[in-house]
């Protein structure tokens, strides 16, 4: 059964030093405060994973938490580049970032492979590209079938996958609507999770198209307001896309980042206790 | 109306990409194509499926930057693009790309090596999916040597060589339109051809900025725009002219 937590405690429980930690959210429902919280922490050497890394991951790896990427689209949605991200990549700076690059599909099939228990995906895409070369969790196999050859990316089950969702009932079960990627898939393949939500409530009113995730699929739940800005959570408050234009001036310069980092940061006590 | 400028050309030559698809979903990613797709659906291919650049379908076909609310008809999360139109081939994607090469081999990874690449791009994203399960085209805005080079480095959406060779039986590279001209893959053995210029353009200033050879014999001129489109083009569609933005005349 979930247990509820602060967000620090939560970090401190479920996310150690070399990790798999996959933080999921796609467009909508970012667990930002999440990522800073880590970031304060210091946690290090973590294998991050996540469809489309953006501000999130960009600044986990400025603040050399990571150690490797496992991705497949890096960038800062509707501005540009991810700098800190482009920096590890090619300068090795804070720290060499190692790279497992797949496609949106492949991400998410792997993602349901893990949910369900299963030890790999397949799918038609890769075939012909260059990424087999470089990624060593794609292998070709022969459909029994048909026999069609077609590509298999075996199962993410990171330790510990974290989102943010809505709402939770004080028991630990998760509700969450509006746009969903791949979260419910993230949070059942891992062996740990941590939900941030906007508000713990004494009853979860049904919503039309709403996910409730049970009590006994979540290891800890985190009342964090605001925990997803500047992504949006729909029924809370809208996308600040004024931030996203903000972060290209910040994650553009070593010197910029570091600044922001001792005073948005390790300058500030967690959001939520 | 005044003459059309090269954008307006570009934008006319995105929608024409759409041309007989009939009613499938049309996936263009950036301005332009999204300014193509659009004239395309109020024109000659009202079946078109847009989506709201989210998850909704649009039963209406807002202008961009302009005060149209978008009319919400469907709703098309990320998992049913993924699990059913992707593989299921009803959709013609417009993707960018860094790097092009003669066999319609696009880049969007890194320029470099992969581990260690001189540049970073965004990442291979949807590029291995799409191009062998449904028809694809390009859009360049900077025609260049840097974009059209012998050999891409990370091939990211498969072109013809590579497709032949895995048998990629839903392959379907369509076209490449840039701000120059237009491009296929039409000749013998599926060279890169030169299917028309915009107007303006030489045939020579294209090849000059293009690192491999075009097939030029049957190149002609992009078609100009008609007053109607200039006029949702102007009036409908890109009111705040967005688009000049991204082709300066």
């Amino acid at each position: 059964m979930a247990e509820i937590v602060s967000l620090a405690e939560g970090v401190r429980r479920l996310v150690h030093d070399g990790d798999t930690v996959a933080l999921e959210g796609f467009t909508h429902l970012i667990p930002h405060a999440a990522g800073q919280e880590i970031i304060r922490q210091r946690r290090r050497e973590l294998t991050l994973v996540r469809m489309t890394p953006d501000i999130v991951y960009d600044q986990l790896i400025g603040a050399g938490c990571a150690r490797k990427l496992v991705f497949s689209w890096g960038g800062n949605p509707g501005v540009g580049s991810l700098h800190r991200f482009r920096d590890a990549v090619q300068h090795g700076w804070p720290a060499p970032l190692e790279i497992e690059e797949h496609s949106h599909a492949g991400m998410a099939n792997r993602y349901v492979a893990g949910a369900s228990g299963l030890p790999f995906a397949v799918l038609r895409g890769y075939s012909g590209t260059d990424l087999p070369e470089h990624t060593a969790t794609i292998k070709q196999i022969t459909c029994p079938f048909t026999g069609e050859r077609l590509a298999a990316v075996p199962a993410l089950n990171p330790d510990v996958g974290i989102i943010h969702a809505q709402r939770a009932d004080r028991a630990g079960n998760v509700q969450i609507w509006g746009l969903v990627g791949v979260q419910k898939e993230a949070v059942l393949a891992a062996r740990r999770s941590l939900v941030t939500v906007e508000e713990v409530v004494d009853e979860l009113e049904p919503v039309p198209g709403g996910v409730v995730l049970p009590s006994w699929a979540v290891t800890c739940v985190a009342e964090v307001p605001g925990g997803a800005h500047p992504s949006y959570a729909q029924g809370y408050y809208d996308r600040d896309n004024d931030y996203y234009e903000y972060w290209d001036s910040i994650g553009r310069n070593r010197d910029s980042f570091e600044a922001w980092l001792r005073e948005k940061v390790f300058g500030v006590e967690e959001v939520a206790t | 109306m005044s003459e059309a400028t090269r954008a307006e050309v570009c934008a006319v030559a995105c929608a024409e990409l759409f041309r007989g698809d009939g009613e499938i979903v049309a996936s263009p990613m950036g301005l332009l194509p999204s300014l193509g797709a659009r004239l395309a659906r109020l024109t000659f291919e009202p079946g078109l499926l847009l989506s709201d650049g989210e998850a909704c379908l649009l039963a209406n076909t807002p202008g961009l930057g302009a005060a149209d609310e978008p009319v919400v008809e469907g709703w098309q999360p990320f998992r049913a693009v993924l699990e059913t139109v992707v593989p299921r081939g009803r959709r013609h994607v417009v993707m960018g790309a860094n790097q092009l090469d003669r066999h319609g081999n696009q880049n969007i990874s890194a320029i470099g090596d992969h581990a260690r690449p001189a540049k970073q791009l965004l990442g291979v994203r949807g590029g291995p999916g799409n191009t062998v399960n449904h028809r694809t085209s390009y859009w360049v805005p900077r025609h260049g040597r840097r974009v059209f080079v012998e050999h891409v480095d990370v091939v990211s959406g498969v072109g013809f060589a590579r497709a032949r060779q895995v048998g990629a039986r839903f392959h379907d590279v369509h076209r490449v339109v840039t701000n120059l001209g237009v491009l296929d893959f039409g000749g013998p053995g599926h060279a890169p051809r030169l299917r028309s210029v915009h107007p303006g353009v030489t045939v020579a200033e294209v090849e000059e900025s293009t690192g491999f050879p075009l097939d030029t014999t049957g190149t002609t001129e992009t078609r100009p725009p008609t007053a109607e489109e200039l006029r949702l083009l102007r009036e409908v569609l890109d009111p705040k002219a967005l688009r000049e933005r991204e082709v300066p005349s």
